[in-house]
């Protein structure tokens, strides 16, 4: 199940947005970090990259904002050559959120954390009003906009680096773990925040070890392993391929091995989450309960 | 392994730390004793089979350009401008004349600071910080006093990582480092703030790191790596006297008679090192020439 693409919302007909062609990147110190990686992400797509630590996830979402160039093939984002544009510009497209925020916050307050990108860009003074408002608004940060980014609690700086990216929205954000170190109601956050932006027209890339945020998002899937995509598809179904799962040292969320290992569900489906379960144990009752109905009326 | 020590099998890393150190003060004090031009050239030619037996010569050679940097300009600099000079030895372009006695002195002062430099260099790379840190423990020096030491070593790679991903998190906000050299000074600001408040955060949780661990709890500590002074030691600081005496004697009686120092020599040694820093500069262009060629690299 090498590298078939799964666009569930009928995306074949689509040019893909962000293309990576046959992509190996070498470090100078000789590592192997990213080896033949051939992808294509559409617009509207929620995308999980999954892996054991120094599989190459991070190493590969680093070409798409061009901070990393590939040794070998190339990667086109909206069009351009990652080779031959600058780094400044593909942020402009791309957005990438790193995992520790105080390597990206730095100025007095969220309000010129939020700026800040703007004015790399040297946009007009009403463009960045309306783009800074727009990610205020989408972040619900009005109340905090005077205060200084150290001396928010972490899950806030995280929200104010995401904002602070999303201020010069980009077209795809890239998000490098960002659920770790998060308490609950950080994680839900972070699952509201992806949904929010692919509502509004984002395409969302996420590194994470995060089983159960992938369970609940549901989205397109690649597992990578010592380098290589080994699986790219639908969560339900890389989730459901044991031998995958074993080979990059994954472990579905407990409720879908849970799901699995019960024998009498329906086997066809893999369970993400408690809800679907929940549906399906309802949906059986109900049938149960109508073949009583009929059993006892006739 | 994150400092500038490299792990290498050679004599010269098996010698204990002390011997090292006193091998960097001897280096120092000869430089000071032999104050004349040819006989600094010598110490500088003689150290380095050290280096060579220390298989260090790749990022020994890396990490002394940049000392050649500092000879070049005070060579220069000192040896048309320098008011000791009376007696010119040869006219550049300009009227601009290198003087004998100026020479003599700026060339004392660049090869002490290469020779000064090698002897660095080599303690530095053969010797591993924590046997350094153990070293100076048993000569008493105070732990904490030899751990400051020791984490210094240690924090400048650990800087230097966190300087990379600074700067990486920046460019992901549309910074361009790659400016003209205003917008690079500008650039420092969103740079070094943010590194200056994680290594402030560093220090302050290895602080509490290392009170965890009981480290500042009165007595002695045993250390994990054992350092012994041996035969091969000993051997070494023989040698190191030797030397040290015959230059002393050099100095005090043969001085008059020994006249090493001629202008060819130092003509020689000035156009030596141009030609060296001329090289690194092609080379560095070079480099840059095919970045722009290659792409963005």
């Amino acid at each position: 199940m090498k590298a078939q693409t799964n666009n569930g919302e009928g995306a074949e007909t689509m040019q893909p947005y962000m293309s990576v062609k046959n992509v190996s990147h070498v470090y100078p110190n000789g590592v192997t970090a990213v080896k033949d990686i051939d992808l294509d992400i559409y617009e509207g797509e929620v995308v999980a990259i999954l892996g054991s630590n120094g599989s190459g996830k991070t190493t590969l979402v680093k070409h798409f904002n061009g901070l990393l160039t590939p040794t070998k093939g190339e990667i086109t984002v909206g069009g351009l050559n990652t080779k031959k544009e600058k780094i400044s510009k593909l942020s402009s497209l791309v957005g990438y959120v790193f995992q520790n925020p105080n390597h990206q916050t730095f100025l007095p307050s969220v309000r010129k954390e939020l700026e800040y990108g703007c004015t790399n860009l040297k946009m007009s003074e009403s463009e960045m009003e309306e783009r800074v408002n727009k990610a205020i608004e989408l972040f619900e940060l009005e109340d905090k906009l005077e205060d200084n980014p150290f001396d928010l609690n972490s899950s806030q700086r995280k929200e104010v680096a995401m904002a602070s990216i999303m201020a010069v929205s980009p077209k795809v954000i890239v998000l490098d773990e960002p659920t770790t170190g998060q308490d609950h109601k950080g994680c839900k956050r972070v699952l509201d925040l992806v949904r929010m932006f692919k509502e509004h027209g984002h395409i969302v890339v996420l590194i994470t070890h995060d089983m159960h945020l992938i369970g609940e998002l549901n989205c397109r899937t690649i597992v990578m392993n010592q380098s290589r995509k080994i699986a790219d598809d639908q969560a339900d179904i890389v989730f459901s391929h044991k031998g995958i799962m074993k080979e990059a040292g994954l472990q579905p969320p407990q409720i879908t091995s849970f799901a699995n290992d019960l024998s009498n569900l329906d086997s066809s489906k893999t369970y993400l989450t408690v809800d679907s379960i929940l549906s399906w144990i309802k949906e059986n009752k109900e049938k149960k309960e109508e073949a009583v109905q009929i059993g006892s009326g006739s | 392994m994150n400092s500038l020590y490299m792990p290498k099998d050679s004599l010269i890393h098996s010698l204990d730390p002390r011997t090292k150190m006193i091998f960097v003060a001897f280096v120092v004090a000869s430089s000071f004793i032999m104050n004349d031009p040819a006989l600094q050239l010598l110490l500088l030619v003689a150290l380095f089979p050290l280096v060579v037996i220390a298989k260090l010569v790749k990022p020994y050679l890396i990490s002394i350009q940049f000392l050649l940097l500092f000879a070049v300009l005070i060579m220069t600099v000192h040896g048309i401008y320098n008011p000791i000079g009376v007696t010119p030895v040869f006219e550049i372009f300009g009227g601009l004349t290198f003087k004998y006695e100026s020479m003599v002195y700026a060339s004392v002062m660049s090869f002490r600071i290469l020779v000064i430099g090698t002897g660095a260099v080599l303690f530095v790379m053969t010797t591993h910080p924590s046997d350094m840190a153990s070293a100076l423990v048993k000569w008493k020096v105070p732990h904490s006093f030899a751990f400051i030491l020791l984490s210094t070593f240690q924090i400048i790679p650990i800087i230097a990582r966190e300087a990379k991903i600074v700067m990486e998190a920046q460019q992901a906000r549309c910074l361009d480092v790659k400016g003209n050299i205003i917008q690079r000074v500008k650039n420092l600001v969103p740079m070094f703030a943010p590194l200056f408040i994680i290594t402030f955060m560093k220090v302050h949780q290895l602080s509490y790191v290392l009170e965890c661990r009981a480290f500042s709890r009165k007595g002695n500590k045993t250390s994990l790596r054992e350092t012994n002074i041996g035969s091969l030691d000993y051997s070494f600081l023989l040698g190191m006297l030797a030397v040290l005496v015959f230059e002393i004697y050099l100095k005090l009686f043969m001085m008059g008679s020994l006249q090493l120092t001629t202008d060819a020599l130092l003509t020689y040694s000035l156009i030596g090192t141009w030609v060296v820093c001329g090289f690194m500069l092609i080379k560095f262009l070079f480099k840059r020439v095919q970045g722009k060629v290659g792409g963005v690299n």
